[in-house]
């Protein structure tokens, strides 16, 4: 069945597309070029006046494993009070996987990842993301925890064993990418340590957080995994903690790394309230290094919970919760998790400021395709309020009137009134679509050219940015069209991401004793089997360029 | 497929190793089985009671009935289907079954807007009103053997309904601790002669009190934390008892509470996990230590993730409304079963069906040979998950999943199967988001 979407303004800027007038045409799921005049199309949608972008990618949203689980364990109150609502699933910081899907799809994302899938976790986040409808998935897998991988770096282990390890394990838990959360840290908080700094060395394993972070980074180099490094970095939420945060970046030396949730990595200590501001050092750092990728991790205002593996920060923050109730655990001889609800309040200096600190980065930040639209769901934000960040980018006179509701004193410690600039359309689809798919390696996805994927999204063009990103018109996945007008219309599947790096399998007999001798269960049954992911008919498998150490 | 060629003889008995065992919860992966003719099994690397009982249940598949009558499986699907039609307030339960066999049921019942719950979910609400109330701090089996230096074990001894837990989880040295030393603590509960045994080289303190009032020992306990020489008795436990405790709670590097909620008798027995959480959040302001609340019989906490996942809430809720609406009092099957009009009880892990009151509609999954007080509207033989089919069950510490593989071949459907087909002999409704 051939479709052509007719006279849509195309945002496509992996071709270089930015508004121009154009039609697309859909054949068996993916994009085909124009079969000339001859082709008589079965479908014809009349675009005109619309604006047509690829399906959106969300880089980093916590959608499913363990400690999702337990955050709607833990979020009671919120699944109580939906329940009283016609369809309360709206907005909610913990949905269902049924929801998520839904919400995804209703406003145009038809990809989403979820970027901290512990080892020992994986094959329950995999059962878990087969029932998320309509969008597909991946995970990133959380490493530089792990005692086995401390164990092997302590002992001298050279890069080359490092990689082999690694890509054992990307390939064994079906994951798209390596995840390092507070390299060393989650490993030091069970040995009671409630601070690791970047060069200190571990409490067991004779290991240095700079150690592990460089050996990840090196290892996704060598093993030439698409994504960098996805690191969660030092000191989350501490005021002061842009220096670590600049140290991450010195620290890898030109290799690629990717800094999670920056936002929560870019504050200073100056000032009468000794927290301030450190957007601009970040955004100076990040703007001048082409090997560095950002996502924001952008608070937006009222009550979520905050889910982490890193439960050494956590830990810290536990006294804030709200409600006062939080969920730590350790986790498998490979990380940890914490949960803790949180309420950011607009009228709270701090948190107005954490606000003020994730747009200072989004607008310094220069090159859309090195910054990425994320609320760190659901700990910044459930992703249900992209529409509204999105509008707080590309209307300044709104991110100015929002800002006079905040705190009286966040004028004076931030530089966001001054900040002119709003994102334009292109840019936004550069962010959401185009570099997401391009900084996961997802080469199909994405793009609107010809043999891409089929996954569309159409709006109209509203001045309210927010009213327009809330509910497209139109939404197909795979060529299917799933969205029309805001409600799901059709229901399908999505497919699951992963690389499969090459590694030598000589380490696997290593690993095998250690399963033996530490962790009760055989290294045949960690690794996940294809049948196991959805079914056996649900893998999409990334190329991986290998590259020299 | 015919042939004419007779089958050539078969190596008997075939051997099954590493064996993943789905029954208990604590996921031991290293049985080693032996089938012999036609379709009996046998363990033969553990004496575990769950494991050796389980495996050696597999009687010859027998045909489904309606009314008592033996009819095709495809008629007694029909059955359930125009009697669960027919329901005004249905119950799912049992739901003794793997991840497939529990999408299936949750699905069935959300189209039925039914309640749902697990045959063995008290022990799991006991630790579950606790974590929804206050939240919690634990731990993985891994990290207890790996990390553990201080095991306190809260009431009586778990291996009672998890037997290899000692064997595997506690006995080898601690390898991630300098020196890997380990002791063992039993408070309120006195520990099996398998559990003495499989400690043996182990230093064992056995403080005997009262296992109604373990949340009176935790509570002085976790008071004495702050200065043990001003420690009081409770429980039976002597003050001089209870002080030498804290002390040791206070030095170990990292301590877990080990408790299984099943087990405790006393009423209200979420306070006395609320107590035992406690203990455990005052101990972490001195050093490291976590709980470990061992639940998982018949994948209870797997049917409770998947339950958790799809619906936002956990086991006990009614999707009757439309919004799953979850209440731990009024939805516990035992409960509600007194007002439904229609059960369909899953247990794919044993043959057991409980008696219901006179003249409910029963619709039973279960395993061949199931005995049962009163014959079922519809009873549908299905085959039991790491036996017959492939599965996915978790753990007790809920973290890790694990995957089951098929041993033999009955010709029993999975209740996966069973339950699809019953959803799709429903007249059909269009799904909304």
């Amino acid at each position: 069945m051939l479709t052509k979407l007719a006279g849509g303004r195309v945002y496509d800027p992996a071709n270089g597309r930015d508004g121009a007038v154009g039609d697309l045409f859909i054949q068996d799921g993916r994009i085909v070029a124009d079969p000339g005049p001859g082709a008589a199309p079965d479908e014809v949608y009349d675009l005109s006046g619309r604006v047509v972008m690829a399906g959106a990618i969300d880089i980093h949203s916590h959608i499913a494993g363990g400690k999702v689980n337990i955050a709607r364990l833990l979020m009671a109150e919120e699944h109580r009070a939906a329940a009283q609502e016609p369809c309360g699933c709206v907005g909610l910081a913990t949905p269902s996987t049924h929801a998520t899907g839904c919400r995804y799809a209703q406003m145009g994302y038809t990809a989403a990842f979820e970027p901290a899938m512990l080892p020992s976790n994986a094959r329950h986040a995999h059962l878990e993301m087969a029932d998320i409808p309509l969008i597909d998935t991946g995970g990133y897998l959380v490493l530089g925890n792990d005692d086995l991988l401390l164990e092997l770096l302590a002992s001298g282990a050279g890069e080359e064993v490092v990689a082999d390890y690694v890509g054992f394990m990307l390939n064994a838990t079906r994951s798209l990418a390596v995840k390092a959360v507070n390299p060393g840290g989650i490993n030091a908080f069970k040995y009671n340590q409630r601070r690791l700094d970047v060069d200190e060395t571990g409490p067991f394993h004779a290991i240095t957080p700079r150690r592990i972070l460089t050996a990840l980074a090196g290892a996704v180099q060598r093993l030439g995994i698409p994504h960098p490094l996805h690191l969660h970095g030092f000191n989350l939420g501490v005021p002061g903690n842009v220096e670590a945060t600049l140290d991450s970046i010195a620290a890898v030396d030109g290799l690629r790394l990717h800094l999670t949730h920056v936002q929560f990595h870019a504050y200073g200590m100056e000032g009468d309230r000794k927290f301030s501001s450190a957007a601009a050092r970040v955004a100076e750092a990040v703007n001048g290094r082409p090997n560095i990728s950002v996502d924001v991790g952008q608070i937006m205002f009222g009550q979520t919970v905050t889910a982490s593996a890193d439960t050494m920060a956590q830990m810290g923050n536990a006294g804030l919760a709200h409600p006062k109730k939080w969920v730590m655990m350790d986790i498998e001889c490979d990380a940890g998790c914490g949960v803790v609800p949180f309420r950011y309040r607009d009228k709270a200096f701090v948190n107005a400021l954490q606000w003020a600190i994730g747009l200072e980065l989004f607008l310094l930040i220069e090159d859309p395709w090195r910054i990425f639209l994320t609320t760190d769901h659901p700990n910044g934000a459930p992703f249900t309020s992209y529409p509204e960040l999105i509008r707080l980018l590309m209307d300044r006179d709104h991110r100015l009137a929002r800002m006079a509701e905040l705190h009286p004193a966040l004028p004076e410690h931030t530089i966001l009134g001054t900040l002119t600039r709003e994102y334009s359309l292109g840019e936004i689809a550069t962010m959401t679509r185009a570099a997401p798919a391009r900084i996961l390696g997802l080469t199909d996805r994405g793009h609107l050219g010809p043999g891409a994927v089929a996954d569309i999204t159409v709006y109209t063009d509203r001045p309210d940015r927010r009213a327009m990103f809330e509910t497209p018109d139109l939404v197909f996945k795979d060529g299917r069209l799933i969205v029309r007008d805001g409600v799901v219309v059709a229901f399908l599947q999505g497919r699951t991401h992963v690389v499969e790096p090459a590694y030598d399998p000589t380490i696997e007999s290593w690993m095998a004793r250690r399963f033996d001798e530490r962790m009760g269960q055989r290294l045949t049954h960690f690794r996940i089997a294809e049948d196991e992911m959805r079914g056996g008919a649900g893998l999409i498998r990334h190329a991986c360029l290998p590259g020299a150490f | 497929m015919a042939s004419e060629r007779p089958t050539p003889p078969v190596a008997r008995p075939v051997v099954h190793r590493d064996v993943v065992c789905p029954f208990c919860g604590l996921g031991c992966d290293d049985l080693t089985v032996e089938e012999e003719p036609p379709t009996t099994l046998a363990v033969r690397s553990t004496d575990c009671p769950v494991a050796c009982e389980r495996f050696s249940r597999t009687p010859p598949a027998e045909p489904p009935r309606v009314a008592g009558v033996p009819v095709p499986l495809m008629e007694a699907v029909e059955a359930a289907a125009a009697l669960l039609g027919a329901a005004q307030a249905p119950l799912v339960a049992g739901l003794g079954t793997d991840v497939d066999g529990a999408r299936a049921a949750l699905s069935l019942a959300e189209r039925l807007g039914a309640v749902i719950d697990h045959a063995l979910s008290d022990g799991l609400y006991r630790n579950l009103a606790v974590l929804q109330r206050t939240g919690w701090i634990a731990t993985t089996l891994a990290e207890l053997r790996n990390r553990c230096d201080l095991l306190l074990v809260a009431g009586p001894d778990p291996a009672a309904l998890h037997p290899r837990l000692f064997e595997r989880w506690v006995a080898p040295a601690p390898a991630l601790q300098t020196p890997p030393s380990r002791e063992v603590v039993f408070l309120c509960g006195e520990p099996l002669d398998a559990t003495r045994t499989a400690l043996s080289g182990l230093p064992v303190t056995v403080l005997v009190g009262d296992p109604a009032k373990i949340g009176d020992a935790a509570a002085v306990l976790a008071a004495a934390l702050a200065d043990p020489s001003r420690a009081s008795g409770a429980a039976g436990i002597a003050a001089r008892d209870i002080a030498a405790l804290a002390e040791r709670l206070r030095k170990a590097r990292y301590a877990v509470v080990a408790w299984a909620a099943a087990a405790f008798a006393s009423p209200h027995a979420d306070l006395t996990v609320e107590r035992l959480v406690r203990l455990v959040r005052d101990a972490n302001r001195h050093t490291r230590c976590a709980g470990l609340p061992l639940a998982g019989h018949d994948n209870v906490v797997g049917v409770n993730q998947v339950c958790t996942w799809r619906f936002g809430v956990p086991l006990r809720t009614s999707l009757a409304g439309g919004m799953p609406l979850h209440d731990p009092h009024r939805f516990a099957w035992a409960r509600y079963a007194e007002v439904a009009d229609a059960v369909v009880w899953v247990s794919a892990f044993r043959p057991e069906v409980p008696a219901f009151p006179a003249g409910q509609t029963v619709i039973a999954l279960a395993p061949p040979g199931t005995a049962m007080a009163d014959e079922p509207a519809v009873f549908i033989p299905v085959g039991t998950p790491g036996i017959d089919h492939a599965a996915h069950i978790f753990r007790s510490d809920t973290v890790v999943a694990l995957r089951a593989r098929r041993l033999i071949d009955r010709g029993l459907p999975d209740a996966a199967t069973v339950l699809k087909a019953i959803a799709a002999a429903l007249p059909q409704e269009v799904p909304a988001c």
